[in-house]
């Protein structure tokens, strides 16, 4: 029942603190979220990526994510820097559903908040829970070390209930992936994201 | 009986951090509040519903037909005394704990401000939602014309802590219940929520 709380919550959050503060609400949790998760060290890619096959790191908590072992992404010297991972089920799916087979229709404030986000700060919400979800994402990765180097989650894409995608094209650039790869995976997952060393890039270039 | 889908720990958790994040700004007052007002919200958005006899209405919500079971099982152990096996929110409160640890205490600061400025009857943060939820829920529902009305008698924390309400409005409640105090205690033994649901005469 607590997770239902959120469409009547975010509805009353956004009478009294507007769109803007409802997405800075959610930022705040899925960062806190994250840090109080903790810390995780692996010694290699392969230990992680059974990790995360087996739901053992923190961020397999969001439910059962597929390891695309085929999408290895690698710097300009041919070094494994990542891979793409595909999260099956969305968390607010069931959610979603439960509320509207037992309430009604997902509130309007829904994708007013996911709007103000996508407007404001980067255009991949597809649904105002995608703001927590994706900032608790990454922050869990910058408190993973995989061969002691720390991890970024790039966001890639994501579906929404309606079948809407949004994509992040520079992060598809950054690990030089085809939109079109990522958009078959979508075709059995409702979110993909890549994960590779901190500050990395499939080219040359190395991000602050 | 409505299919049961099962929802996402993950979400549930967070929110539970939503609120505590509330509380940060807004102090415990804010978040009884908040917590209180959503699900006033909430239940205001559950469609209403008409039963034309007492039986109708208790069978509807014994086999989980009715608003007032959307979120839980509720079972019925005398003409107007109504239990819930499981809480609804044990499994969110299981999940905090595994993937996070301790409660954090705002949990139970907002519980004892509830419990001292609306009404004596939670064990959890999370009950203050249910309660709200089931006050006005009933509402919503009519028997033979007349609303519903909830009492809540009982509930048990995670903890094993159960909330009762004073001694005076106890007996009340008990009696309205149709069973004896030692009843309703062998009733928490195996419930997690003891209440009344009744029309007024």
């Amino acid at each position: 029942m607590m997770d239902i709380a959120i469409y009547s919550l975010v509805d009353d959050m956004v009478s009294k603190a507007g769109t803007e503060g409802v997405v800075e609400y959610w930022l705040r949790v899925g960062e806190s979220y994250a840090e109080r998760m903790g810390k995780e060290a692996y010694v290699g890619w392969p230990a992680f990526n059974v990790a995360m096959k087996d739901g053992r790191t923190s961020l397999t908590v969001e439910g059962a994510v597929s390891v695309q072992t085929d999408l290895a992404i690698t710097d300009k010297d041919g070094d494994v820097i990542g891979y793409v991972y595909a999260l099956k089920t969305c968390p607010i799916s069931p959610t979603m559903e439960r509320y509207i087979s037992r309430i009604g229709p997902i509130p309007d404030s829904d994708t007013d908040v996911a709007d103000s986000y996508n407007n404001r700060i980067r255009d991949s919400a597809v649904s105002n829970y995608c703001i927590t979800h994706q900032k608790f994402r990454e922050v869990a990765a910058n408190n993973i070390t995989v061969a002691k180097e720390a991890l970024e989650c790039l966001q890639l894409a994501n579906k929404g209930m309606t079948g809407e995608v949004k994509m992040v094209p520079e992060n598809l650039a950054r690990i030089n992936v085809d939109e079109r790869h990522i958009k078959s995976i979508l075709r059995n997952a409702s979110c993909v994201f890549a994960l590779i060393v901190k500050g990395k890039s499939a080219g040359e270039e190395i991000i602050d | 009986m409505a299919e049961n889908i099962e929802s996402n720990p993950f979400v549930d958790v967070s929110v539970f951090l939503f609120f505590e994040d509330i509380s940060d700004k807004q102090g415990v007052e804010g978040f009884t509040n908040y917590m209180v007002g959503q699900a006033e919200s909430l239940a205001k958005s559950v469609p209403e519903e008409e039963y034309q006899t007492w039986d109708d209405f208790a069978n509807a919500v014994t086999n989980g037909e009715s608003v007032l079971s959307s979120f839980e099982h509720i079972g019925q152990i005398s003409e107007y005394g109504f239990v819930t096996k499981v809480c609804p929110f044990s499994k969110a409160i299981r999940e905090y704990i595994k993937r996070i640890g301790n409660f954090n205490p705002v949990h139970m600061e907002a519980t004892d401000h509830y419990n001292h400025t609306i009404q004596p009857s939670a064990a959890h943060s999370a009950c203050m939602m249910h309660q709200t939820y089931r006050k006005e829920v009933a509402k919503r529902i009519k028997i033979a014309g007349k609303p519903l009305q909830y009492a809540q008698i009982a509930a048990k924390a995670y903890t094993g802590k159960i909330a009762l309400p004073p001694e005076s409005w106890k007996k009340v409640l008990l009696e309205k219940a149709g069973i004896t105090e030692t009843q309703g205690f062998m009733e928490m033994r195996e419930n997690s929520c003891l209440y009344l649901l009744y029309v007024e005469d």
